[in-house]
């Protein structure tokens, strides 16, 4: 569960009472745990948001602090710092989880940065046509029709060779476009990471409009697979 | 969640599921689609030209059970009522005569975009002019 504290918030450690910055895991004056920090995932990793991200030094730094903050390691602590050590284990591993992949990362990045995305997203503005992919409308509705006959098909337990290929051919296709997404999508993380403020709010919106048309292409091809594959 | 009865009766038994002839200059085509759930609806109408009265409607939609809803009650509420009078139609008529929680908003408001998108293609068809909401509507 993510935390909205200030991670700028300067908090005394419980040990050695020296003030410290929220976000960190392990006091930085005396190295004893801390409870869960407020702030975000990004800074449990010492980050600041970004998204082009190293993802083997994420890797590596999530199996330091993994070790460091290992239950087995505070068998003989206080109580509450075996707490912590569960409780910071937890954050750190929906930490890694969310920061690792692509899209999580970037849905959590604009969540943070309050984008309404996907099912939370309650309708409201949908009257900015920028949210709908119109160019893929025609050829969602076309697929799914093609889907459903061959479902209908299959339950008469016919095979419609066509109807195969076509479908095939048409799982290549949207692969393809889901590759360009991904592109675009990194393209857009650049844009971010190194723009102004101005620049941010154009690839966040930019993002947002990305991700749906991802949304929308990734259904379509788990359809597109299952009905393939049954 | 537990989708009322008006919906499942709606789901069950969808009303005018079907096909109008796009390339006619009385039927006016609305394709729409929610990108939160990846939605798509189709809704049609044919207009008689002399009463500008929508005599036929027909949907087909790809999505949850609301959506289907959706669009299969507001086929039966713009049938028999005059293209302007179809646009009165509000997708908050729809969440109350459904009893759509909250989250499945967006399957309404689909629906409402729907019937503006196809009123939009017909009048673009005939050369009506089109009022500002429409407008928006049907890009």
């Amino acid at each position: 569960m993510l935390k909205v504290l200030d991670s700028a918030v300067p908090v005394a450690c419980w040990s050695c009472a020296v003030a410290h910055n929220d976000a960190t895991l392990f006091c930085p004056h005396c190295s004893k745990i801390q409870p869960p920090p407020g702030g975000d995932y990004f800074s449990v990793f010492g980050l600041v948001p970004h998204l082009d991200l190293d993802l083997s030094e994420l890797e590596h730094e999530f199996h330091r602090l993994s070790r460091k903050l290992h239950p087995d390691r505070f068998a003989r602590a206080a109580d509450n710092e075996k707490q912590w050590s569960l409780a910071d284990t937890a954050l750190l591993n929906d930490a890694y989880r969310t920061l690792r992949e692509p899209i999580h990362r970037t849905e959590y990045l604009l969540k943070l940065h309050g984008a309404a995305i996907g099912e939370e997203h309650s309708g409201k503005d949908r009257k900015d046509p920028s949210r709908v992919p119109a160019d893929l409308l025609e050829e969602v509705f076309e697929l799914n029709m093609q889907l459903e006959e061959m479902r209908a098909a299959r339950k008469m337990g016919e095979t419609d060779a066509e109807l195969q290929a076509s479908l095939e051919q048409a799982k290549r296709k949207f692969d393809g476009l889901m590759d360009e997404v991904d592109h675009d999508l990194r393209a857009q993380w650049k844009a971010w990471d190194e723009g102004d403020a101005g620049a941010r709010a154009a690839a966040q919106k930019a993002m947002v409009a990305l991700l749906d048309r991802r949304r929308y292409l990734n259904n379509l091809v788990r359809d597109v697979t299952e009905t393939l594959g049954a | 969640m537990a989708y009322s009865d008006r919906v499942i009766d709606h789901y069950n038994n969808p009303r005018n599921v079907g096909t109008l002839d796009k390339s006619s200059t009385e039927v006016g085509t609305g394709l729409v689609g929610a990108p939160e759930c990846g939605d798509v609806m189709r809704l049609q109408i044919r207009v008689n030209p002399e009463t500008q009265v929508i005599e036929e409607a027909k949907f087909k939609t790809f999505g949850c059970g609301s959506a289907i809803a959706s669009s299969s009650l507001a086929t039966e509420w713009i049938k028999g009522r005059k293209v302007e009078d179809a646009l009165a139609i509000k997708n908050t008529d729809i969440v109350k005569e459904l009893s759509l929680p909250p989250v499945k908003i967006h399957c309404s408001v689909l629906a409402e975009d729907a019937i503006r998108a196809a009123i939009g293609d017909w009048k673009k068809k005939n050369g009506v002019a089109e009022t500002v909401e429409s407008t928006a509507a049907a890009q």
